[in-house]
């Protein structure tokens, strides 16, 4: 392969955190779970690698993976269905490890016979978590400059509230992770963890060996955290927008940033855009009645009502004297005449009955689940 | 493996009354109705026909339709066996040719369409908005045993004399071909749509390119032949919404219908006959705090801060606080900015018409969708200056400097 970054393979674990916002997870993962109006969150790191020449990804699943599946199909919209690396899709192999992986050690041994086949030199291990415009190249660079075994990218973060219980911060010397906290929950702003990291393909594959056997769980726990005297543990910064999806509330307020200032341009980077599985919608269509301000809206959406500070997600219809404030719609959401709903989150296929009135407050929005008629 | 029926698209056509709009690409690849391109319709209805190998024939401009077709992907067509081609002239032993005719632009891919070894070809056009079902018309074609179909409009008698015309007989067999007659015999016009059987539209694209007095157009020398011959031809009556987007009037004119799917007859928004496209990639339109949209279609990628009505804004469109956006079919990466002023016309692509300029006027007595009247046009990639005015009936293919005026 002739760049150097084409020497570096993916690897997305599809799962992580999915307990911190079971009402979204119920029939997806966290990386299949939307945001932004088109995209799920796998779309983001998966973008980010494919537009740093990384065409070689993994992505590991554990459950509720259907929906995943089906959003990445061959990974064409990602330039990633290739004959050489591509898009892999790695579900439990059930004959090999009989429970569920349940840390990344886990996940991470049961497809080492894969890693250890691949040419690459380095690998990068990703979440989907976290929605954010991450360009992988400067993190190569600055890992083989640093000559450190392993480098974690962090951000300065307070922690999310969400996240209390499932978080990891670092301490840092002259760049290098002196002690790696878990479930930190000071206040104000720490050096966070954004699950990110690049070690050498043979370096990880020795790593996973070595803890497998031990019967070793989870990496930055079982592994880095013990070690950071014999490994060099590099910390990375990444200083640009990033979206953490940390639990309901955060979902909520994550999409709520994006119609901030210039947020949506910070994310959606045209030099470096952001991919997701096309549906062939029209152009959305502004009725005569329809006030709509202050808001986001995909392709496919019909609005004849109100909406005010909210994400419509593709194919939403707003009809005539409904009121949307402050609301997030997913996929296909019908609001009916003369409902109004404020600090709502509807789920995939939601339909609002004419006349109801349904409203959460900024601090607690109302969720409704999938296909539900209210 | 043979096929049933196979596509060829004539897109060679340089659109030239389009003027302003198609001096870098085909009228094939001119942008309509938010996010498509004229093309999508004749491909997204062959796709929805089950028809999978199309080939697409190209001479004029072909850079930006060879890239928007590519593969194929968008509309399903790239296909191990078939899919879409495009087919520009090329070089073969006996010498080249551009395309000097509809029949000859066939003629000269005989061996693409044998590759394919189809029991019937359709003859498609590139430049009409249209949706049709193809599978239905060759349900006609095979049910009255023809060898030739064309598919037909009724069009009223008085402008019928504007039109090539079919006469046929009850069963609907094609005895007579009038093209532009001061003294129509018919009111069924031809769309240019045409169902061959191969192995006959081979045999007459052979005796066409012989004659060197030939035209090679299926209009004025194929079509006559086959009538001359006494072949077994019929028409297809279509009923739905057809329109050749020629010019700037009928362009604007057949984008402001989408807007009114009721009682203008063409639906984008049909599910069960989806119009595919290339996807531009952009993110959610933001509409912002001081927008006022109605009646309206927006896509992704805009981001409107002013007051939009009745128009079509296509992807990455911006339009600033202050500006008005009217009547207006506004193309690709065009930014509107502050105070600007944009009515009933045409913006192309990539478009920048500074603060407080004004294009267009909303005509007098009103606006008349059925009755255009001036719509003035911005070719694309002008910088419109501040301050500066292009009149109603301006076309515009250079930029206008701050305060001058263009009428």
């Amino acid at each position: 392969m002739v760049s150097s970054n084409a020497s570096a393979l993916g690897v997305i674990f599809a799962n992580t955190y999915d307990n911190l916002v079971p009402e979204l997870v119920a029939e997806r993962t966290m990386a299949s779970i939307p945001f932004g109006g088109r995209y799920r969150m796998i779309d983001f790191v998966l973008s980010n690698m494919a537009n740093s020449g990384i065409d070689n990804v993994s992505v590991i699943v554990r459950k509720n993976y259907h929906s995943l599946m089906d959003h990445l199909g061959a990974g064409r919209e990602w330039d990633l269905t290739r004959k050489r690396g591509g898009l892999n899709i790695v579900p439990p192999f059930a004959e090999r490890s009989v429970k569920m992986y349940s840390g990344r050690v886990d996940a991470l041994a049961s497809i080492l016979s894969w890693i250890s086949a691949q040419k690459e030199k380095y690998v990068i291990l990703s979440d989907a978590c976290i929605a954010m415009n991450f360009d992988f190249n400067k993190l190569i660079e600055e890992h083989v400059k640093s000559g450190a075994d392993v480098s974690m990218v962090y951000n300065r973060s307070e922690i999310p509230e969400g996240a209390r219980n499932d978080n990891y911060t670092v301490q840092i010397k002259d760049g290098r992770v002196t002690e790696l906290l878990s479930n930190d929950y000071r206040p104000g702003v720490q050096n966070l963890a954004m699950n990110i990291y690049i070690m050498e393909r043979e370096s990880l594959i020795q790593l996973i060996r070595d803890a497998s056997v031990r019967g070793l769980v989870y990496f930055e726990r079982d592994i880095l955290a013990r070690n950071l005297n014999l490994l060099n543990v590099h910390a990375y910064e990444y200083t640009g927008y990033a979206a953490r999806i940390s639990d309901m509330k955060s979902y909520f307020d994550e999409n709520m940033r994006l119609l901030e200032g210039d947020n949506v341009d910070a994310l959606f980077d045209p030099a470096n855009p952001i991919y997701t599985k096309i549906r062939d919608d029209n152009p959305s269509r502004y009725l005569t009645g329809s006030k709509v301000k202050n808001s986001l809206l995909a392709d496919g959406c019909v609005i004849e009502g109100t909406v005010e500070n909210s994400v419509l997600f593709r194919g939403c219809q707003v009809k005539k004297g409904a009121v949307v404030k402050n609301c997030v719609l997913m996929q296909d959401t019908v609001v009916e005449a003369g409902s109004s709903v404020e600090y709502v989150v509807t789920d995939k296929n939601v339909h609002i009955t004419a006349d109801k009135k349904l409203s959460g407050t900024e601090s607690f929005p109302v969720f409704v689940a999938k296909n539900h008629t209210v | 493996m043979a096929k049933e029926m196979i596509a060829m698209i004539l897109a060679g056509g340089q659109g030239s009354r389009l003027y302003a709009l198609t001096q870098k690409l085909a009228k094939p690849a001119v942008p309509f109705g938010g996010k498509y391109r004229i093309i999508d319709f004749p491909l997204s209805n062959c796709v929805n026909s089950d028809i999978d190998t199309v080939g697409i024939l190209t001479q004029y401009q072909p850079l930006v339709l060879n890239e928007y077709v590519g593969n194929g992907q968008p509309w399903d067509l790239d296909r191990l066996h078939g899919g879409v081609h495009v087919l520009p002239p090329y070089q073969q032993a006996s010498g080249s040719d551009w395309y000097k005719g509809t029949a000859n632009a066939i003629y000269q891919n005989i061996s693409f369409i044998d590759r394919y070894d189809p029991k019937y070809v359709i003859i498609l056009s590139g430049d009409q908005i249209c949706k049709q079902d193809y599978s239905d018309f060759l349900r006609f074609h095979k049910e009255k045993g023809a060898e030739f179909s064309v598919a037909v409009m009724e069009v009223p008698w008085s402008e019928a004399s504007r039109f090539g015309l079919m006469v046929t007989d009850e069963n609907d067999r094609i005895n007579a071909f009038q093209e532009k007659p001061k003294e129509p015999k018919s009111n069924l016009a031809s769309m240019g749509i045409y169902i061959f059987n191969w192995d006959v539209l081979k045999s007459y694209l052979i005796a066409d390119e012989a004659d060197p007095e030939s035209e090679n157009d299926f209009g004025k020398n194929v079509i006559p032949a086959l009538l001359r011959d006494g072949r077994r031809m019929y028409a297809y009556r279509f009923a739905g919404y057809w329109k050749d987007v020629g010019t700037i009037s009928s362009l604007w004119q057949a984008n402001m219908e989408v807007l009114d799917p009721s009682h203008s007859g063409i639906n984008l928004f049909d599910e069960s006959w989806k119009i595919y496209s290339r996807n531009s990639g952009n993110p959610c339109q933001k509409i912002g705090a001081d927008a006022d949209i109605e009646n309206s279609m927006v896509t992704e990628g805009c981001k409107v801060n002013g007051t939009v009505k009745d128009s079509i804004l296509f992807p990455g469109v911006v339009v600033e606080k202050g500006a008005t956006v009217e009547a207006a079919v506004v193309m690709g990466g065009t930014v509107i900015k502050a105070g600007a002023t944009v009515k009933h016309c045409i913006v192309a692509e990539n478009v920048t018409v500074e603060e407080g300029a004004t294009v267009g006027a909303m005509p007098e007595g009103g606006c008349d969708i059925a009755n255009p009247g001036d719509v003035a046009t911005v070719g694309s990639g002008v910088r419109i200056g501040k301050g500066a005015t292009v009149g109603p009936k301006a076309m515009v293919s250079n930029d206008v400097k701050d305060g001058e005026e263009q009428w």
